[in-house]
């Protein structure tokens, strides 16, 4: 046997380099996939074929706000505008469908291709990753709740006469439309974006996040209007009712006359207290369910 | 129709956990009849045409059920990458597509007919039927065949089927018929509670569907066949090697 010094192999040396550059880290790795979940959460990025449901139920959420644009500008601007509240008992609809059509996209995307194990071998903990998707989601639906109603105060406000009078009349709403926005966004994302990450098969987490939607919400009607007393706390299990409930609270209306917050003859805090509950057991959900996944 | 077919097709729609969840499902309605009854209140009639069968079951719980059965019964198999076998085999594409449609069916009107026929009763208890739990029983299975042929259909045509039907139901159905009565004639919940009203024998305060029954019935016959036709022909234009 020849004595080791001769085998000074070159050929083994394959020149690994050290990687010396700049480290982002996790703030960078959060940061990036909250942009790339809140692109893909709109199809920015995918196949047209991905783009073309997200767009139309946002398109969906702002047909209200053109209709009444477009009839203020044809008509007159004597028309009735649409009161903050009301346009948020309308928008509940389109973000139901939105959580249906892209929550089981946010989650179960990782979960099908098993990308997940690539995400949590980074700086990126599991915590960060169940963070970073719901707050994109979040995002993704206060596009629905927000945008259209800000599109409505500048159209508006542009339509009047005095742009500055119109906003110093209606700047008063501002806030709450704010409030019930990031609300309703954050109540029904984080508990759709729970129940859909509790499987990868996209057509299972639809059905789920839609039985959430319609199950509870006949239920409640029926448990509020007909039947009464101790059922009357229904009115907080369907999402419908307990978010409008909430932004009723919010911008301090009296409910319309037997309408199920009518008729719950719930104080209508405890709406608000419900969106607030909903939405921390569903990011807790998402959090345990990103901690114990097999990636 | 294919034996085989229709065999496997049972087995991948009502497997275990689905079936025990499904019937869970039918539970609610029956639910809501006995509270319903528990709290003892005027109209029973009423509340049982138009809300419970009119409004909850065939607004909600049919096109819901429809929707789970109608397009998984083809659209998994295109999901899954299983349709290749069967569409590579010398089965004429219109006996899959009805061995196929015939399994969903039975399956949505078996869920849907057993929620209606309970809770109806229930509802009704005591009272005079009217014709309104037979009539309601056919509207379901003859809406339960409308609704899976047109969810089949949209399932062979895009893999997003479920949100699009999704869409039509809770848009096109919900919102958009509600506001223009045109569109009656394009909405299968109408056919649906129009042949309702063939049997359904009671004042037009207690139940009054826009459609006529005549119409609902040709136009259910029509959308039934159409839709079905129209998923043959995009079966028969699938190759091989084509994402669906």
């Amino acid at each position: 046997m020849p004595p080791a010094e001769q085998r000074t192999g070159s050929i083994y040396d394959l020149g690994y380099r050290r990687y010396d550059g700049l480290r982002l880290g996790r703030q960078h790795a959060v940061l990036s996939l909250y942009f790339y979940t809140l692109r893909g959460a709109f199809g920015i990025g995918r196949r047209a074929s991905s783009k073309i449901i997200p767009i139309v139920i946002t398109v969906i959420a702002f047909l209200p706000a053109l209709i009444q644009l477009g009839v203020a500008a044809i008509v007159s601007d004597e028309v009735d505008v649409i009161r903050p509240e009301n346009y948020f008992g309308f928008v509940q609809v389109p973000v139901a469908l939105f959580c249906a059509a892209i929550a089981p996209e946010i989650t179960g995307r990782d979960m099908r291709q098993r990308t997940l194990s690539l995400y949590f071998s980074r700086a990126l903990e599991r915590r960060d990753y169940a963070l970073a998707k719901l707050a994109a989601f979040a995002t993704a639906l206060m596009v629905l709740t927000l945008a259209p109603q800000a599109l409505l105060l500048v159209g508006n406000g542009l339509a009047s006469k005095d742009l500055a009078d119109y906003v110093g009349d209606n700047w008063k709403d501002m806030p709450r439309t704010i409030i019930s926005g990031v609300g309703i966004a954050a109540a029904m994302g984080a508990v759709a974006l729970a129940i859909a990450a509790q499987t990868a098969r996209r057509a299972y987490a639809t059905i789920a996040v839609v039985a959430w939607f319609l199950v509870t919400w006949p239920i409640s009607g029926i448990l509020v209007t007909e039947v009464g007393g101790a059922g009357r706390a229904a009115a907080l299990l369907s999402p419908f009712d307990f978010v409008y409930g909430a932004t009723l609270w919010v911008f301090d209306v009296e409910p319309d006359r037997d309408s199920v917050q009518d008729l719950a003859e719930i104080p209508l805090w405890a709406y608000g207290a419900a969106v607030a509950a909903y939405a921390a057991a569903g990011t807790a959900l998402v959090i345990r369910r990103f901690g114990r996944i097999a990636a | 129709m294919n034996g085989v077919l229709i065999r496997l097709t049972a087995r991948q729609l009502l497997g275990q956990k689905r079936t025990v969840l499904l019937l869970l499902f039918a539970l609610v309605p029956v639910l809501i009849a006995v509270l319903y009854r528990v709290a003892g209140n005027d109209e029973p009639q009423r509340w049982a045409a138009s809300a419970l069968n009119a409004r909850l079951i065939i607004g909600t719980f049919l096109p819901l059920a429809a929707l789970v059965f109608g397009t998984a019964a083809l659209g998994s198999e295109f999901e899954d990458g299983t349709a290749v076998y069967i569409l590579s085999k010398p089965i004429p594409r219109q006996v899959i597509v009805l061995s196929k449609l015939l399994v969903s069916w039975l399956a949505t009107a078996g869920v849907v007919l057993a929620a209606t026929l309970i809770a109806t009763s229930i509802a009704l208890w005591g009272e005079p039927q009217d014709g309104i739990l037979a009539g309601f029983a056919l509207a379901v299975v003859a809406g339960a065949l409308v609704y899976c042929a047109l969810f089949m259909w949209l399932s062979v045509l895009t893999s997003r089927a479920l949100i699009v039907g999704l869409l039509y139901v809770f848009i096109w159905e919900g919102v958009i018929t509600r506001l223009f009565a045109g569109v009656r004639f394009l909405s299968v919940r109408q056919y649906t509670l129009g042949i309702a009203d063939a049997v359904v024998d009671v004042p037009a305060r207690v139940f009054n569907p826009r459609l006529g029954e005549m119409e609902a019935m040709v136009l259910a016959a029509v959308a039934t066949v159409v839709t079905l036709y129209l998923a043959v022909r995009r079966l028969r234009r699938w190759e091989i090697g084509e994402a669906s």
